[in-house]
């Protein structure tokens, strides 16, 4: 082809805005609607639990859009979960402070991201085979561990938190804000969260450009050990117990939660708000479906519908239709 | 000696056949690109003919059109004085019409005899018949004087042994037009001489034959007439017999090779980096020096060891005896990481595989190197980072709409300058370009090279690795000969004659070249 004739092609500078407004739009009108047609919907006890129901899927799911954009998949962050619920308790019935406990649970889930990392670059495996292989493995550790059994958090402190407000806001939707505006900043205004992209989309060209492609992955599942382990923390806090079978699916509630935000599982396209939108989405049709009666089956169902939808209408846009 | 009316007018085509193919005015349009501009043509039955062109010039297209590959945008295609609406990859195997690609399209996990039957096996009440099929494709195997095992998975094959097995394959489907789309960029002499028999052999049969190459050894050894497409157009159709290398390739380019490679001469400064009786992977024991102000040209055929021995440079793999000096300190180089700390920039061979991240934006492409310098510990500069993107788009012309148009949407020369372009703001010393000019448009060439004279006056030095003998001719200061891993010559600038050169790449294919080149 001649330099003269390029096939040009639109900028796509703004997609992003706009697809996060449209994200925004779809949860705005889900509001409304919810609102007009229950009762209950508008009340500032079912938006606390809509923010609490969706926070902690909302947080996973940025972990969860990091590694994605490196072209990988987390499939252990549920049971990653389950047992950071389980060690946290266990600490803190064993009388370790309570923020210690928290910071050896977050460390577990910095090393179960290491593993990850571990596994990929340095045995080789696919992503999905040494995720999936944890996700199982860990619930087995768990029940070791537990004796199958669930054990009851004897700290007031620890549970309290979870159910409290901060200036009317749940204590927990303020936690996804904490990780949120960190892992903005760190995706869209840091050179790891570049390289992130870089290597989602060309590991060889990036490494070929002096980036470290194998630290690279190592921090993608580092990051998304570490932010399920912390919802692992605050799921302990909400239900009182330590149980390794919690957080059954959320893995896929998680990646459901990036791919309706927009990333792509070709890696190399994604964001930190989309993720969150996605999350808060999925709670709002759960909690609306269980407002209005909607049998439970249903939200499944519609779940895997909107996936459908919205990658379809992306991949569309994607082909420049 | 030819006159010159007769280059005025050539004398009429001969046309051994009847016609079997006919364009008339065919035409493609992408959007924003004229790829291939009105063409008429005729194919005869039982003729080579060979299409010719440099890369962008329209071959690709042509066969794509032909193949029912991609729909025409306007024109037609009269097969046996029918018209053909040739939609389809289907209907054009329907008729008798039958590519062998360059790259093998065939299932490399599949044994030969599947992949020969694949589409159309052997079976009986829905079972496979295996055995009958790896008998039947044994046969024909044979039969065509190709020594390889029907039962075999075909991934076991060499890409050139594979090659043959897709040229095998088109003939046993009642082929009558088989287009070969540089069928021996990946085969040995010998392998190539199957192919070549196999080809006459065809010919023989009646079938005709398209032959895209850019071997023009290749086109007199094996066609009858050649067509010379330029910028989607085609310039000409010539006898074999009655043109020659020199005015081929005048057709290809309509330019000299002066105005093409500017070569600008620079006193040769300090040593930047030397290599001495390096080996690793695929070479052994090289030594050679790159100079601040001169290009370092390695030529080769692929495989040669060439880019195997850049990349240990670059710490992509390891070397297994030897030194690297850099600026006279020896230096340990174990990964592309501490090789861009030294001021060593690499533009690989592959811009889709290697070099750039294409579903990413051209400003994001540009800036990977230098992320580290346009940040501080934590954040980018936004600011830096939309200054030195617009930069380089504008030093190197890059013509993309904006710094946030996806790397993909770019043509491949300015994919290429990106590649190129990322390194310039790095501020390296040692730049080695690995085939940079390969699929990119003559105009695109001559930036390239000036970019190369830009460069060097600002101290840099360069290594130049190019399949193609006159870039590496024209552009190198020292020019290094390698053949199977090993450095057979070092020249000065223009100290040899191009045959000299390709003698020492080729060695054992000497005698099959005789003076064609």
């Amino acid at each position: 082809m001649s330099t003269e004739a390029i096939a040009v092609e639109k900028p796509k500078r703004n997609y992003n805005v706009l697809f996060g407004l449209t994200l925004l739009a779809l949860l705005v009108l889900l509001w409304i609607l919810l609102s007009v047609a229950t009762t209950s919907f508008a009340s500032a006890n079912n938006i606390a639990n809509l923010l609490r129901q969706g926070s902690m899927i909302a947080i996973m799911a940025v972990g969860q859009t990091f590694v994605i954009i490196t072209g990988g998949i987390d499939l252990s962050v549920g049971a990653v979960v389950g047992f950071a619920t389980v060690v946290v308790a266990m600490m803190i019935n064993a009388g370790f402070p309570i923020w210690l406990a928290i910071l050896v649970t977050l460390l577990v889930g910095v090393a179960i991201g290491m593993f990850h990392g571990f596994g990929i670059v340095k045995m080789g495996l696919p992503p999905f085979i040494i995720t999936l292989a944890t996700l199982t493995s860990l619930r087995g550790i768990g029940l070791l561990m537990t004796n199958g059994n669930s054990i009851n958090i004897n700290s007031d402190t620890f549970t309290a938190f979870s159910r409290n407000s901060f200036i009317g806001i749940p204590n927990l939707f303020w936690m996804v804000i904490l990780v949120g505006i960190p892992a903005y900043i760190f995706l869209h205004h840091s050179r790891w969260g570049r390289y992130l992209f870089s290597v989602g989309s060309n590991a060889e060209a990036s490494r070929l450009s002096g980036v470290n492609v194998q630290r690279t992955i190592y921090m993608a599942y580092t990051l998304s050990g570490l932010c399920a382990a912390f919802v692992g923390v605050l799921l302990a806090a909400r239900i009182g117990i330590g149980n390794p079978t919690q957080a059954e699916g959320w893995e896929l509630q998680a990646i459901a939660s990036s791919v309706i935000g927009g990333t792509s599982l070709f890696g190399a396209v994604g964001s930190v708000h989309g993720p969150l939108l996605g999350a808060f989405i999925l709670a709002t049709i759960n909690n609306g479906a269980n407002l209005l009666n909607v049998n439970s089956f249903w939200q499944r169902i519609i779940t895997g519908a909107l996936i459908i939808i919205i990658v379809y209408f992306d991949g569309l846009r994607r082909r420049g239709k | 000696m030819i006159s010159t009316a007769q280059e005025l007018h050539p004398a009429p085509v001969l046309e051994p056949g009847r016609t079997i193919l006919e364009l008339r005015g065919l035409e493609k349009r992408y959007p924003g690109t004229h790829a291939l501009k009105p063409v008429d043509l005729a194919f005869k039955s039982g003729e080579i003919h060979a299409i010719v062109g440099e890369n962008g010039a329209g071959k690709s297209t042509l066969i794509k059109l032909l193949t029912g590959v991609m729909p025409r945008t306007s024109g037609e295609i009269v097969w046996e004085g029918q018209p053909a609406a040739l939609a389809t990859p289907h209907e054009a195997m329907a008729l008798g019409i039958n590519a062998v690609h360059q790259e093998v399209v065939l299932c490399r996990h599949l044994t030969v005899a599947a992949n020969m039957f694949l589409g159309e096996e052997n079976s009986r009440f829905g079972i496979l018949q295996q055995r009958a099929m790896v008998r039947q494709a044994q046969t024909i195997i044979d039969d065509l004087g190709f020594d390889l095992p029907a039962h075999v998975t075909l991934g076991d094959l060499t890409i050139g042994q594979q090659q043959l097995i897709a040229a095998a394959r088109a003939t046993v489907r009642g082929t009558k037009f088989l287009i070969f789309d540089e069928p021996t960029a990946y085969l040995t002499r010998k392998e190539a001489d199957q192919l070549f028999t196999l080809i006459r052999r065809l010919k023989g049969e009646g079938v005709t034959i398209i032959y895209i190459s850019h071997r023009m050894e290749e086109v007199f050894e094996l066609a009858d007439r050649v067509s010379v497409l330029r910028d989607g157009t085609l310039v000409g159709t010539r006898n074999i017999a009655e043109t020659n290398d020199a005015e081929l390739v005048k057709m290809m380019i309509n330019r000299s090779i002066e105005q093409v490679y500017h070569k600008e001469h620079f006193t040769p400064g300090a040593a930047i980096i030397e290599a001495r009786n390096l080996s690793g992977k695929g070479f052994e024991n090289v030594s050679m020096t790159v100079r601040a102000g001169e290009i370092v040209g390695l030529y080769g055929l692929i495989g040669a060891g060439r880019s195997e021995f850049v990349t240990t440079l670059y710490g992509r793999h390891r070397k297994s005896a030897g030194q690297i000096l850099w600026e006279d300190k020896e230096v340990q180089v174990n990964s592309e990481h501490d090789a861009i700390k030294l001021g060593m920039a690499l533009a690989p061979e592959s811009r889709r595989d290697q070099g750039l991240c294409l579903n990413l934006p051209v400003g994001f492409n540009l800036n990977l190197p230098i992320y580290k310098r346009i940040s501080n510990n934590l954040l980018i500069s936004s600011t830096q980072e939309k200054t030195q993107a617009d930069r380089q788009i504008a030093d190197l012309r890059i013509k993309t709409p904006t710094r946030g148009a996806l790397a993909s949407s770019l043509s491949g020369g300015n994919q290429q300058k990106i590649v190129i372009g990322k390194w310039l703001a790095h501020g390296a010393k040692l730049f080695i370009f690995d085939e940079p000019t390969v699929g990119v448009d003559v105009g695109t060439k001559a930036e390239i090279y000036r970019l190369f004279g830009a460069l060097l006056s600002k101290g840099a030095g360069i290594i130049l690795i190019s399949s193609y003998l006159p870039e590496v001719y024209e552009l190198a200061d020292t020019l290094h000969v390698f053949r199977r891993g090993k450095l057979v010559a070092t020249h000065g600038f223009h100290a040899a004659s191009h045959e000299d050169i390709l003698t020492q790449a080729l060695a054992e294919k000497q005698e099959k070249l005789g003076g064609q080149i």
